[in-house]
């Protein structure tokens, strides 16, 4: 990777693209690190722990997520025996090959993705002009939940992780 | 409104008024004019603090009038303040202390001095007594209450063995006289009586002194260290000079007038010591005679405070731990008799009491406090019952038994949950995970009981029996009823559970008794059935239908009473029924879809007790036990059909709950482990591969369908476990190769299928793939959990083919942290389990792929950017993996079962022999490479991350001190810079490991001989740090001898260095004396080994010498 650069994209397939954006699963087997729906957003589980109310009652999960897209804390309790929305979250890598005009892994070309307007994208602009070598690493560089929903891209979704050097 | 500014400024003045010279006048000035409490106690403490600053300047006599001052001050106002009052009598004995050292100055006219005070009669000036002396209690006990004065710690302790040889003796008398008088007198007025309190308090005091044995050499370190120790529960071993004072006749009346609690520190008193014929008969005769005459009374005159429960508790255990056995049974048998009533009504009163504090929900539960104590006790006596009169305990065993199911039963039985005034408080509450289940909450007291129930066999096994068929019978009513009424199309909501709960927790209880009545879960040796349980059982033995006995516990499905002949049966089989009868009574209601209705607890019980149950009497082995019980062997012996039974029957249960209860991780847990018990012993996989229910189970599990799939990644593991576990039964080859193919190959073929897709890499992320390759690498966890000696070369095989392909997810999932700890987990586990077993050429191959997957690790963490500084330990959880990963490696080295030959045979021939061979150094320096940059300062305070770091290092300095010397620069320096920082500022169990590194490092210096090198110039500087820490610093006794070691082989290597720490030690000191004694010490020292050189009998001598040394010195150099 001379001069191009790994990029994720996390997407979630479209309705039309076969899959459904999400599938049930029950509460229980949801694990730390692993997605769910909470208050509609789709989260990466950071917390999970279970309790009772009284000592022959049934298990309760707690689950606390962050919303993939915005960072936003989301919390929620549920009976351990209940079914669960999971978002159908895919990590795509795309090597960017030239200025925002992205290259998947199977040869296809991506280019209906803008240049973030935010820090991110300057500091991406800045490091190709360098001809830095670099990788952006847990990135959802990625079409955000209401443009999957609404099936187009705004461009306005994409969000900010880490940028780091190599 | 005071500012922080002038606050700071204000609190600025107070320090350096008390640091400013020779303040005496102003102080006395102050004392006497300043009528500003806090301005008082600050003069109070400026002088105390400049006496001993100034000592040696001050004229002794004007020492003494400061003393009298200060005295005649506190007299003089009897409406100080107290905390005032309190820092001028400590200033006082401060100076009295101090003096002590200076022969010069009179100090015993203080006790003339107080004892006037005490006779003065009055009330005041008495309280006063009480707090100097008090004070003098505190300053001469050296512990952790002395104010520090910059002495020695050889002065504090020489301080307090003079103190108590004469001083301290005078006290005691002192205020058993006040005692006497008081407890003479009939009415005490309000000031009297706290009056008196406060002497009981000081004698209290007295007799928890921590006594300094006389002889100064044995073991004096430990002393040192024990002084700064605070002197809780301290035993009172008094020298022999207090023989007299203590067994008189009219101290121990007082003490047996006066409230009980009194006598706790008394009884204390450890009579092993004293072997004159004075108290063994003296003493205990009066204790047992007075306690069961005054306990009963004591209870129903006055209110029992809360607080004495634990005291009384204390008296009892301790005399029946403390004195010998033969003074319990040379007592009259009616003393003892009485004695023994007294301790059941206690116990039995004492655990209603703390039932009724669990009820109230109190914060300080003294009453269960009390009742563990003397369910302790119990303990004690029934295990020693050899020594007793036959049988002396059955009685008691009994009520206390029944007195423990009653408060654990609901009414109208029981007394559960009934407060004071015969009300029900039942309130749900939240129950956290963390929270302990009752069995680990209680497990000592439920211990204890279950030891007492097996003492009243007779009577508790059939109890038991009965009232769970009772409860059982009740709950499976209860159930049809419930069912009922939701037919009736009512809302499940209108269920009224609490006679369902009511029931469940009955169940519950009584499920824990029995499980630790009939069984001990004994760690790593073989469970026997207890003694009284197979007594019972053979006892009964004749009267019983064996037959009638089985058909009960096969019928499980039906009421044990239904069934003809059904009081003819043996109890301890009826009692595993009826426990059975439960269990399917459960499994009933969640075939008629009730689970809701069903308690997840009452479901943990149940395998709980099952799984206890299995592992001592499921086959049991008739060679370990000199008699056996027919029906018990009839119904679940070796190849008999009961067990087969029984076999066929937990392992429906088990696939049962796993469906069922995949909701409820905590019962799924229990019940996975209740299927290994069932297949780690071989003899009962034979049974268990034998069901075709197992054969399904594999199945199912192999093709990772619901509803498996949904249990935690814990029992999933677990679950693989125990398949492999019984794929090791004894089965024909066909079947074997047949078992594999189900349990194993499905795993494999899944994997690879997956793996080797084009498209491998862009699906990789798919909900979907991760958890494929999720619930493989756990099951690859628990296959390596399953590694026994006997499969290890069958499971290598197998999980060395999977390695590889991990290293190659290492690469495709780099970004996705939690895999990667997966992966990296499976390495570690097939370390840790198999790696003492491998010879040679396969230990190579782990080690070849340990350094790959490293290699990997590496080029993906660089670059890596991980979460901000408020990062959790979890962040990290990668690094601690690589660490255990490599001291995993390193245990070969310690351990190592590996024979080849054996375990391996025939599939070692011709090969490894071309490959160029990977050492377990290399690949642990190549991961010490890769973890030690990233191990900085903030890591370290994780005390995970920490501990493990330090094994891992310590490790590798001992087992390759060679490769010390040749690791890069920047590495060595931090390597040597994590010794220091271990050795001086963390955990003394790291600092152990520390020290212990030292050794190996300077005898690899001593090899070299290169007087240049790093490593000898950073064992040069660790030669000071040991000395300092060793000679200067207080450090316990397991220290000195880590430190020892270390500090000889390195005095070894730089003889001349050292003898300059000492020339420069001995340099600064002034006092003459000192100077010679430890001048003496030394040469002492070095006389043990001249030359030292490195020889394990030299190195045994100099450190016996240095024991001696620290003990003659070592309080010399430690300041307080």
């Amino acid at each position: 990777m001379a001069d191009s650069a790994t990029m994720q994209d996390t997407e979630f397939h479209k309705a039309d693209s076969g899959a459904s954006t999400t599938f049930p699963m029950q509460c229980s087997s949801l694990r730390k690190n692993g997605h769910v729906v909470l208050k509609g957003r789709p989260c990466k589980i950071v917390e999970m722990s279970t309790s009772k109310t009284g000592k022959h009652g049934h298990a309760k999960v707690h689950m606390v997520g962050i919303d993939i897209f915005n960072g936003k804390k989301y919390e929620d309790i549920c009976p351990s025996t209940h079914n669960m929305d999971v978002p159908n979250v895919t990590r795509l890598d795309y090597q960017v090959d030239g200025y925002m005009s992205l290259l998947k892994d199977n040869g296809d070309q991506k280019e209906d993705l803008k240049l973030p307007t935010n820090d991110l994208g300057k500091e991406i602009q800045s490091k190709f002009e360098a001809g830095d070598s670099f990788m952006v690493s847990n990135t959802p560089f990625a079409l955000c939940w209401e443009c999957t929903t609404s099936g187009i891209c705004k461009g306005q979704c994409i969000e900010r992780r880490s940028l780091s050097g190599k | 409104m005071v500012s922080p500014e002038q606050r700071q400024h204000a609190e600025h003045i107070f320090l350096s008024f008390r640091k400013s010279k020779s303040p005496f006048a102003v102080c006395k000035h102050i004392l006497e004019t300043s009528k500003v409490d806090y301005v008082l106690f600050q003069a109070a403490t400026a002088v105390m603090e400049a006496v001993v600053r100034e000592w040696v300047l001050l004229e002794k006599s004007s020492i003494e009038s400061l003393r009298t001052f200060l005295l005649t001050y506190v007299l003089q106002r009897p409406n100080l303040q107290k905390y005032v009052r309190e820092q001028v009598l400590l200033a006082v004995a401060v100076i009295v202390k101090r003096g002590s050292l200076d022969k010069s100055i009179n100090c015993k006219s203080i006790f003339q001095e107080v004892g006037q005070l005490i006779t003065s009669g009055n009330p005041t000036i008495q309280t006063l007594a009480c707090s100097i002396l008090m004070a003098l209690l505190g300053e001469f006990s050296s512990s952790s209450k002395t104010s520090s004065i910059g002495l020695s710690m050889e002065f504090h302790g020489s301080c307090k063995r003079v103190f108590q040889e004469e001083d301290l003796k005078q006290i005691f008398m002192l205020t058993v006289e006040v005692l006497q008088e008081f407890s003479r007198q009939d009415n005490l007025n309000a000031q009297m009586s706290s009056v008196f309190q406060k002497y009981l308090a000081l004698a209290n005091q007295v007799l928890s002194w921590n006594f300094l044995p006389p002889n100064h050499i044995l073991s004096v370190p430990k002393h040192y260290m024990a002084m700064l120790e605070s002197t809780q529960n301290v035993t009172l071993k008094p020298t022999e000079s207090w023989r007299e004072a203590l067994l008189d006749t009219r101290v121990m009346d007082l003490f047996f007038t006066v409230r009980p609690t009194y006598l706790l520190a008394y009884l204390s008193v450890d009579l092993p010591t004293y072997t004159s014929p004075y108290i063994p008969t003296y003493l205990p005769s009066c204790l047992f005679t007075y306690l069961p005459t005054y306990l009963p009374t004591y209870q129903s005159l006055i209110e029992m405070e809360d607080s004495e429960a634990v005291g009384i508790s204390n008296i009892i255990s301790n005399m029946i731990s403390m004195f010998p056995r033969s003074v319990l049974t040379a007592l009259p048998s009616d003393l003892f008799t009485s004695f023994i009533n007294c301790l059941t009504l206690l116990t039995c009163s004492f655990g209603r009491s703390a039932a009724l504090e669990e009820v109230l929900d109190k914060d300080d539960m003294v009453y269960m406090e009390a009742y563990d104590r003397l369910l302790e006790a119990w303990l004690t006596l029934v295990q020693d019952d050899e020594h007793f009169p036959r049988g002396c305990f059955v009685q008691s065993a009994v009520q206390v038994f029944n007195g423990y199911i009653q408060c654990h039963l609901a009414a109208p039985d029981g007394t559960r949950n009934l407060s004071g005034n015969g009300v029900t408080s039942t309130e749900d509450e939240e129950i956290h995970e963390i929270q302990e289940d009752d069995r680990e909450l209680f497990s000592d007291q439920l211990a204890s009981i279950g030891t007492l129930g097996r003492v009243a066999a007779d009577h508790c096994i059939p109890l038991l029996t009965s009232l769970l068929e009772d409860r059982v019978t009740r709950l499976h009513g209860q159930l049809q009823r419930t069912q009922q009424h939701l037919m009736a199309a009512s809302d499940p909501a209108t269920v009224d559970r609490k006679v369902l709960d009511d029931l469940y927790e009955d169940i519950h209880w009584l499920l824990l008794v029995s499980g630790c009545l009939l069984a001990d879960d004994p760690q790593g040796e073989t469970p026997l059935i207890p003694a009284e349980v197979m007594d019972f059982s053979i006892s009964h033995s004749t009267e019983v239908d064996i037959n009638t006995t089985l058909q009960i516990m096969g019928s499980p499905g039906e009421k044990a009473s239904s069934i003809p002949g059904f009081d003819r049966t043996d109890t301890v089989v009826r009692l595993l029924s009826a426990v059975l009868r439960t269990s399917e009574v459960e499994s009933r209601a969640t075939r008629a879809s009730l689970t809701t209705l069903l308690s997840p607890q009452m479901g943990k019980d149940i395998v709980w007790f099952l799984r206890r149950w299995a592992k001592t009497y499921l086959l049991v082995d008739e060679k370990l036990y000199q008699q056996v019980s027919i029906p018990l062997v009839t119904a679940f012996g070796a190849d008999t059909e009961g067990a087969q039974w029984i076999v066929g029957y937990l392992l429906e249960k088990v696939i049962s709950n796993l469906s069922v209860w995949s909701s409820e991780p905590e019962l799924a847990n229990d019940t996975v482990e209740l299927l290994v018990t069932l297949v780690e012993r071989r003899e009962r996989a034979n049974m268990v591969v034998q069901c075709e229910n197992w054969w399904n189970l594999a199945k199912q599990f192999a093709s990772r369908s619901p509803p498996l799939h949904l249990l935690s990644s814990s029992v999933q593991r677990n679950l693989m476990k125990a398949l492999v576990l019984g794929g090791f039964a004894h089965m024909d080859a066909d079947t074997k190769q047949q078992y594999w193919a189900e349990v194993l190959h499905p795993l494999q073929q899944r994997f690879l299928n997956l793996i080797n897709q084009e498209n491998f890499a862009q699906i990789s992320q798919e909900t979907a793939v991760r958890q494929e390759i999720t619930a493989t690498l756990e099951a690859l966890c628990g296959i390596a959990e399953a590694t026994q000696i006997d499969n290890v070369a069958a499971l290598f095989s197998f999980l060395m083919e999977f390695l590889s392909s991990c290293i190659g997810l290492m690469e495709v999932y780099r970004n996705t942290p939690e895999t990667i700890n997966l992966i990296i987990e499976v390495f570690v586990e097939v370390a840790h389990k198999q790696i003492c077993y491998l010879g040679e050429v396969k230990s190579m191959r782990l080690y070849e792929a340990c350094l790959t997957l490293l290699q990997v690790y590496s080029k993906n963490n660089m670059g890596r950017r991980r979460g901000e500084s408020t990062a959790e330990e979890d962040q990290y959880q990668d690094l601690l993996l690589i660490m255990e990963l490599l001291t995993n490696l390193l245990s070969k080295e310690f351990i190592d079962f590996s024979d080849t030959d054996e375990v391996f045979r025939g599939q070692d021939q011709g090969t490894g022999t071309t490959t160029r061979p990977v050492s377990a150094a290399d690949v642990v320096l190549y991961g010490v490479n890769i973890v030690l940059p990233l191990m900085s300062q903030d890591l370290l305070k994780f005390p995970s991350l920490c501990n493990q770091y330090y094994k891992l290092i310590t490790f590798i300095c001992e087992i390759f001190p060679e490769k010390i010397p040749q690791l890069p620069e920047e590495l060595f320096k931090s390597l040597m810079f994590s010794l220091e920082l271990g050795m001086t500022s963390m955990s003394s169990e790291v600092s152990q490991l520390c020290l212990e590194a030292l050794s190996p490092l300077a005898e690899q210096c001593a090899k070299n001989q290169d007087k240049e090198s790093p490593l000898f110039i950073a064992t040069r500087h660790f030669l000071k740090l040991v000395f300092d820490m060793l000679v200067l610093q207080k450090h316990s006794m397991e220290m000195t001898v880590a430190a020892g070691e270390a500090l000889y082989t390195l005095v070894c290597l730089h003889q001349v260095e050292y003898s300059e720490l000492v020339e420069a030690l001995l340099a600064s000191q002034r006092d003459a004396v000192i100077y010679q004694r430890l001048a003496d010490a030394f040469n002492k020292l070095s006389a043990s080994s001249t030359p030292p050189t490195m020889d394990r009998k030299q190195k045994v001598a100099f450190l016996k010498s240095l024991e001696e040394f620290v003990s003659n010195v070592g309080g010399l150099l430690c300041v307080k």
